[in-house]
């Protein structure tokens, strides 16, 4: 395995080009001990691809097996069984994948949690709520664990008890975004795994994101697009899940939100709905008979409070805002924001401006 | 005769030291010598007594001079030596009259012989008077901070000549009233000068902010304004400085000492009647915030004393700066130590500071271009410890086009400033004992004893530390802001209400993670 690490580890050479030389060759260990001569033969490689090689012999391919297992880090190149089958057949798929922790179970539903990263509270919300409940009933979780909609989907999936593999940009000891550590270490805490076909150590180059996105939607089933802009980097994913063949969901959202403008153009052009995770679940086969529906009127509230309440969202709304809707007083909205917020109604996502939980 | 002394005094930081100035005239080779650990601007005092005594039409004799300054260990500095230099030199040289013993000099010569204006006059009559000093001969510009203070015969000199006929009780004294003042209102009248400050009427909207500034004046807290640029956080900070409480004597004084050492009073403005607004710009230095120099002038943050402290783009500040105003924050004094000694100036302020959320100032709008890890370090800038510190937190919003056009004027800041002076007075009433003043200096025991919860409100304390994650330091400013609430409605304990519309206040310590 050592060598085939040696050889996955090679950059500059194309994927195909690869996959073609390994095949010729049978093992990597043949490339690792093939003559310069014999080298110069190979016809499908040119002059640099060839110098690449040679140069690389200079490395010595135990001490880097070693250092590798030392980590912890998987090595699974694309012909071991232990390779994702799902992932196999898309046309491009990776040479090899270092995994930390877990691949996701081949019998179990996966679902590719995407979005934007500068998302709204909006989509906070239901890539937790979505992430939750998928995870409860057993669906695992994938996605890049950017910040946004991919950290708060990890974050849903872990709250749900459930499995969450993220697939990364850069090496798999790598974390990116770096406030996200607490997440990395709760993914691999709770089974889940962390997944990159960088070899470790690679930084997070911004080059190598689009590429990670065909992994993410490689190994899942479903692709589900909880916001996204005009230009957003999820309809990437989107576009490199409809080739790879997986259905695409979007969660609708107003029409005058810049943040769902990319969503509720997937709706237009045929892309599944989502209108709960509930319903969500029972198109995928699986029944939602998990839901306790906490309605509003649950919360025992009183008349200006309902009043308040009632003018308050999932997109932030400003003090004066809210004093300007409920003709209330400063002192009287304050207090009843408060107890709201103490009693866990709504949340101050930034200074005075307030969301429903 | 051919030794005099005569008393004189200068300002070391804020403190007055009183200076013996001795001259001796004796035969010998015509020499001019002074001593006494000088600084080179007294040393300079030399040429110019000497040509200022000439050309003021008196006698100087080619004998040898020497003046000493006592005590000599003490380092001398200012110009204010000349005339008591000069006054010496005239008595010895047996010219005129010894003058009484209990009589203070200050003044600075030119070369014709008129004196000069100097700076801490009114600090240095003060203390003349504590210790026993009868009259005070001072320049003839500095004679309105002088008479402020009652019961001291006050000279005024503008040449040499007057100050020498003063000293002989020859000089026909301009009967200079020293003005009876013992309450506001007649303090108001001894000043012609009239403050012009935006009202909180003219601003359109805002309501929130305008409360809010309301009860961070009322109990004098520190104040921080977050809010898009244009939506009028300067604006608030301007008007806060026209609803502050009026000062009373005793404070004026104490402000006008400050002032006073730096020579920012005049005869038009011998007096500090109105609290200081103090608005300094981001490039400050630490030495011009909180004083500095070898024998320390006072910064900003002194001036600032008793009135506000405005901190415009905090987050624009030198981070260093910021943090050297946490302990003044606290202590409400800053002390500085030098080679030469402490000095301890008052810094008793309410800080107003305003910032914008993010660097573009739209978070959280959905047009902000900010991304989240700028908005962080953004807001990072100013340290957790220094947010600690501040008592109220709001958001001023975007002005809507509905309030522009809106005709309709709000509240006056008379109106309010009514409501904030009759806080205060209940405020001064309460802490008689304790010294204190305003709600915001509550500490230890005090906090205690006037901030009594009951049980219901001890439950949303409990609730509201646990939910909005509250520091130590968080939760005893969210009592003292509520005690000014409570007071605002003239109620005896503070209720759940209150509570609850200062949490609402309060500096919250969110960070952006998942």
């Amino acid at each position: 395995m050592k060598y085939e690490y040696w050889f996955a580890k090679i950059q500059g050479i194309n994927l195909r080009k690869k996959i073609r030389l390994r095949q010729c060759m049978k093992t990597a260990e043949a490339i690792y001990y093939i003559e310069e001569t014999q080298l110069k033969k190979i016809e499908f490689l040119n002059e640099s691809e060839q110098d690449k090689i040679l140069k690389a012999k200079r490395q010595d391919p135990e001490k880097e097996y070693e250092s590798l297992c030392e980590k912890g880090i998987r090595f699974i190149p694309h012909f071991t069984d232990e390779y994702p089958e799902k992932l196999k057949r898309i046309s491009d798929y990776p040479y090899a994948l270092y995994v930390k922790g877990s691949l996701p179970d081949k019998a179990a539903k996966k679902a590719a949690l995407v979005g934007a990263r500068r998302c709204t509270p909006y989509g906070e919300k239901y890539a937790v709520d979505f992430g939750k409940v998928l995870a409860e009933h057993g669906v695992q979780i994938i996605s890049g664990m950017a910040r946004g909609v991919d950290g708060m989907g990890h974050r849903g999936a872990l709250l749900g008890n459930g499995k969450t593999f993220a697939v990364l940009g850069c090496g798999v000891d790598v974390c990116y975004p770096r406030e996200h550590i607490g997440l990395y270490v709760d993914i691999l805490e709770q089974g889940g795994g962390i997944i990159s076909e960088m070899p470790p150590g690679t930084p997070p180059f911004p080059q190598n994101f689009p590429a990670r996105n065909r992994i993410i939607s490689g190994l899942s089933d479903v692709v589900l697009v909880m916001e996204a802009g005009e230009k957003s980097g999820s309809l990437i994913t989107v576009d490199l899940a409809l080739e790879q063949g997986r259905e695409v969901y979007a969660l609708p959202g107003p029409v005058n939100s810049r943040m769902s403008i990319g969503c509720n153009e997937l709706i237009r052009q045929g892309a599944g709905i989502l209108l709960s995770p509930e319903m969500f679940l029972e198109e995928l086969g699986l029944s939602g008979k998990k839901t306790e529906k906490e309605g509003k009127n649950k919360k025992m509230l009183e008349t200006q409070e309902e009043l308040l309440y009632s003018c308050l969202g999932l997109y932030p709304k400003s003090v004066e805002e809210i004093l300007k809707e409920t003709k209330l007083e400063v002192r009287q909205v304050m207090e009843i924001l408060v107890s709201l917020e103490l009693r866990g109604y709504i949340r101050e996502i930034s200074k005075n401006h307030y969301i429903i939980v | 005769m051919s030794f005099s002394t005569i008393l004189s005094a200068v300002i070391e930081g804020l403190e007055v030291a009183f200076i013996h100035v001795e001259a001796d005239i004796s035969n010998g080779l015509p020499v001019f010598h002074m001593v006494g650990y000088l600084s080179s601007e007294v040393k300079e005092a030399g040429e110019r007594v000497r040509t200022a005594i000439k050309n003021s039409g008196f006698e100087y004799p080619a004998k040898r001079t020497v003046v000493n300054l006592s005590p000599a260990t003490m380092r001398k500095h200012g110009a204010s030596f000349d005339l008591p230099i000069a006054a010496a030199i005239l008595t010895a040289l047996g010219q005129i009259e010894k003058p009484e013993k209990d009589c203070l000099i200050i003044g600075e010569l030119s070369l014709g012989g008129s004196v000069k204006k100097v700076s801490g006059v009114l600090p240095i009559v003060m203390e003349a008077k504590e210790k026993g000093v009868r009259k005070c001969i001072v320049p003839s510009e500095n004679v309105t901070e002088a008479s402020l203070v009652s019961e001291m015969e006050i000279v005024g000199a503008a040449t040499l000549q007057e100050a020498v006929e003063a000293m002989q009780n020859r000089r026909k004294r301009k009967k200079i009233q020293n003005k009876e003042i013992t309450d506001c209102g007649n303090l108001r009248k001894t000043v012609q000068k009239e403050t012009k400050f935006p009202d909180f009427a003219d601003m359109k909207g805002q309501e929130f902010v305008k409360r809010a500034a309301e009860i961070a004046v009322a109990g004098g807290h520190n104040l921080l304004l977050i809010g898009p640029p244009g939506s009028g956080k300067s604006m608030t900070a301007k008007c806060i400085a026209g609803i502050l409480p009026p000062l009373d004597l005793r404070e004026s004084l104490e402000i006008t000492k400050i002032y006073s050492v730096l020579g920012l009073v005049d005869e038009k403005t011998p007096l500090i009647v109105d609290r200081p607004f103090r608005e300094v710009h981001h490039t400050a230095t630490k030495a011009a915030l909180i004083g500095g120099g070898t024998i320390p002038h006072p910064g900003e943050i002194s001036l600032a004393h008793k009135g506000v402290l405005f901190l415009d783009e905090l987050p624009e500040f030198r981070r260093d700066t910021l943090e050297v105003l946490r302990q003044p924050l606290e202590e409400r004094y800053v002390n500085l130590s030098r080679t030469y000694g402490n000095y301890t100036f008052p810094a008793n302020f309410m800080l107003v500071a305003a910032m914008n959320p993010c660097p573009c100032g739209c978070f959280p709008n959905a047009n902000c271009t900010c991304t989240p890890l700028q908005i962080q370090a953004y807001q990072n800038r100013i340290s957790r410890p220094f947010l600690d510190r501040i008592d109220l937190c709001v958001e001023a919003s975007q002005v809507k086009y509905e309030h522009l056009s809106d005709e309709q004027k709000g509240e006056s800041s008379k109106e309010i400033r009514k409501r904030i002076c009759r806080v205060r007075e209940m405020q001064r009433i309460r802490y008689k004992e304790t010294g204190n003043l305003t709600n915001a200096m509550l500490e230890g025991d005090a906090l205690n004893k006037y901030c009594k919860l009951g049980t219901k409100e001890k439950k949303v304390m409990e609730q509201a530390f646990s939910v909005m994650n509250l520091t130590a330091r968080g939760y005893s400013r969210i009592l003292k802001t509520a005690r000014t609430i409570a007071d605002l409605e003239e109620s005896d304990a503070i209720k759940v209400k209150h509570l609850q519309e200062a949490l609402g206040y309060r500096m919250d310590n969110r960070k952006y993670t998942v």
